[in-house]
């Protein structure tokens, strides 16, 4: 494999983890619900995702597993928003603390202080015949881990559900107007639950990737800010699922940048490379949040009994 | 707000009322959560009250305790006004550890550099450095907030990263201190240390902290900016129609968080460790957010909760040590409380509401009706439902 065709098969498994908490992000934000707690969610998942990788010795399980966790973190919000329509940033944060506390504590119970960290197996990598050989795009596209394949083919139909199917719309018109959509019968807190519970599962599965395709291990903090960046690319996106693909190839190639600038050594201090996602995302806030769409009642709460209009 | 309420006749028996709704979810929760963690910690097969006699106790046990607790309490008062202020405008500030470190490499910066000053002149100079570092840090984000509507959640989050490779090569390569093994700077010069009383000895930091309170509170309660940004974190748009600029208020009020954070970032290099090193911030910004939180945003109700904390922080390592329960457990403890609290004032909402005698559905206390903020954030000039609920669609490009 040329220089090339490896930094961008690199670039394309960076862009898993992001994919899926910004489209996670955005499935729950467009239907209203603004889940701030992405970062607790990647640990969690992580931390379950490796754990029960461990224990029942299959990859597939563990992401089930941290998907399952992440929908319960996903209830909570979206049922005490909704039901008890408490402030989402609030509880968002809750249970971001929770989520860290319960990620570092679940490991320190089942796995304790050990000399050496137990390692689980790296998802194999599932080769696409004849499409492998293209040059280029086939090692790029068509010789990676099936998560890749998902969370491409999970875009496109997001796109597909969202725009282009009624239940889509519906979900859609709750983020936009509660009120409007209540008048007609649209159920908006069913479907707020479960726009919310999908989203946050969507997010730990992104975490429970972490352990599976870099480290084989869980670690406090491998998170590392992915979560928080998640949010900056469902806004660079504009909230919709074709951009935010396009997106986290942005993201994920800052990612892989500055790693590998930082091991090949460029002159300047490996410090000012590793801070370059970050410094790079701030600038292109600039423009996404002029550009960004962003549902109209996203971080509010819908109470059919209230007099205000809107 | 509050006064206001409180003010009209007869308001006596009323304040008492109120005092006991304000005190009672508090204590429910903080139960509440106690018993989830017994729970935890007995099925983990630990003895959960062997646990809590040492998270309880360790703080007041000895003389060490004490000084250790009020150490603690230093960082996490102060992180705590760092969100709190902002949060008083209806701004959500994350980078309080950015604006920590910041702080900190401002103050070891100005206690390295100009090592010849005497101490009169050299300590306050490191603490203002501190303070400005923290501020403009937060500048960073309050800029972009005002002038590109970014979301200051996001732009805090994403400095605090910054922040941390700004420690790391100040700390390995502007002043190193090779001999430490892990990024450090050489140790700030004797007359930059604060002071000390006591023994075993407390840093006088404590002290600042506690004018910086009083301070606080005295110009949230009773000054002009103290009102603009309480009416802000209202209703912003009442604010702005009444002639209050909202937009410059939510900007001070996130600097004046920033040089919060700034301040404890100086006394932990001049009064704790005596240079800047890696992981300087802790977890102080988690615990800061919680504080802040469960204060509900009142800056009066922050040293008293951030005080709660420090205590279950320092109980916590103590419980590891004497009943092996794992020290995690206690961000989970915490967290539980904020969202117990949350709940308990949902369930307090609806008592009163369902109580026969008719009178207004607002608690003595809570500016808006219960059932239009139910976001437990009322009393004590924080954002409500519309402060907080604004944020991201305004950041959102909506003029």
């Amino acid at each position: 494999m040329s220089e090339v065709t490896n930094f961008l098969a690199l670039v394309v498994t960076a862009m898993v983890p992001y994919i899926f908490a910004a489209q996670g992000t955005m499935l729950s934000g467009r239907a209203g619900i603004f889940n701030v707690s992405q970062e607790g969610m990647l640990t969690i998942g992580a931390a379950v995702g490796f754990l029960v990788s461990l224990k029942v010795g299959s990859n597939g399980v563990g992401l089930l597993a941290a998907g399952a966790v992440g929908a319960l973190f996903g209830l909570v919000l979206a049922a005490v928003t909704t039901y008890l329509r408490l402030d989402q940033f609030v509880v968002g944060l809750a249970l971001f603390f929770l989520a860290l506390g319960a990620a570092s504590l679940l490991y320190r119970v089942v796995i304790g202080v050990t000399m050496s960290q137990p390692l689980i197996p790296l998802l194999s990598k599932w080769r696409i015949p004849l499409l492998a050989d293209i040059p280029v795009l086939g090692p790029v596209l068509f010789d990676q881990d099936p998560m890749v394949y998902l969370a491409l083919v999970g875009s496109a139909a997001l796109w597909w559900f969202l725009f282009r199917t009624d239940a889509g719309m519906r979900l859609r018109s709750v983020g936009e107007n509660p009120k409007a959509a209540d008048s007609l019968g649209i159920d908006v807190a069913a479907t707020r639950i479960w726009a919310g519970v999908a989203g946050s599962a969507l997010m730990a599965i992104a975490g429970a990737y972490l352990p599976m395709v870099y480290t084989g291990t869980y670690t406090d903090g491998m998170a590392a800010g992915r979560g928080w960046l998640a949010i900056a690319l469902t806004f660079f996106g504009g909230w919709r699922p074709q951009f935010i693909v396009a997106g986290a190839a942005f993201f994920a190639g800052m990612e892989v940048l500055a790693l590998r600038a930082q091991v090949a050594g460029i002159g300047i201090p490996h410090q000012f490379v590793a801070m370059l996602p970050f410094v790079a995302t701030l600038l292109v806030m600039v423009f996404a949040f002029r550009w960004a769409r962003v549902p109209a009642y996203l971080g509010r709460n819908y109470d059919r009994e209230s007099r205000l209009i809107g | 707000m509050t006064g206001a309420v409180a003010a009209r006749p007869g308001a006596a028996r009323r304040a008492l009322t109120a005092t006991l709704a304000a005190v009672v979810p508090y204590l429910v929760s903080v139960v509440a959560a106690f018993v989830v963690a017994g729970i935890v910690i007995a099925a983990l097969g630990h003895n959960p009250f062997v646990a809590f006699r040492s998270v309880v106790t360790t703080s007041f046990a000895t003389s060490f305790g004490v000084v250790e607790t009020f150490t603690k309490w230093v960082p996490l008062t102060l992180l705590a006004l760092a969100f709190a202020i902002p949060l008083g405008a209806g701004r959500f500030n994350i980078g309080g550890e950015g604006q920590l470190i910041l702080g900190a490499t401002g103050a070891a910066a100005v206690g390295i550099t100009l090592s010849d000053l005497p101490m009169p002149v050299l300590l306050p100079l490191v603490l203002i450095a501190g303070i400005l570092g923290g501020g403009l840090w937060a500048g960073i984000a309050a800029w972009l907030m005002s002038r590109f509507r970014i979301n200051e959640i996001l732009s805090t989050v994403l400095l605090n990263f910054v922040s941390f490779q700004v420690l790391d090569y100040v700390a390995s390569e502007v002043w190193p201190d090779v001999g430490a093994g892990f990024p450090a700077t050489v140790k700030v010069a004797d007359a930059a240390m604060l002071p000390t009383v006591g023994r075993p000895a407390m840093h006088i930091g404590v002290f600042i902290t506690a004018g910086v309170v009083l301070v606080g509170a005295l110009l949230m309660r009773r000054s002009v900016p103290g009102f603009e940004l309480r009416a802000v974190g209202i209703n912003e748009r009442a604010a702005r129609v009444h002639g209050i600029r909202t937009s410059r208020v939510a900007v001070g009020a996130v600097v004046v968080g920033g040089m919060a954070a700034g301040l404890s970032g100086a006394i932990e290099v001049s009064g704790v460790h005596g240079n800047l090193l890696e992981g300087i911030q802790s977890n102080y910004l988690l615990l800061g957010i919680i504080i802040g939180l469960i204060a509900r945003g009142s800056v009066v109700l922050v040293p008293f909760v951030a005080f709660g904390i420090s205590i279950l922080e320092i109980g916590a390592s103590a419980m590891q040590r004497s009943a092996q329960v794992p020290a995690e457990l206690v961000l989970i403890v915490e967290g539980l409380i904020l969202l117990f609290l949350l709940l308990s004032d949902v369930l307090a909402a609806r008592l009163r509401r369902r109580r026969p005698s008719g009178g207004p559905a607002a608690p003595a206390g809570s500016p808006v009706p219960a059932d239009a903020a139910p976001v437990g954030l009322g009393p004590a000039g924080s954002s409500g439902t519309s402060g907080a609920t604004a944020t991201p669609v305004t950041a959102g490009g909506h003029p």
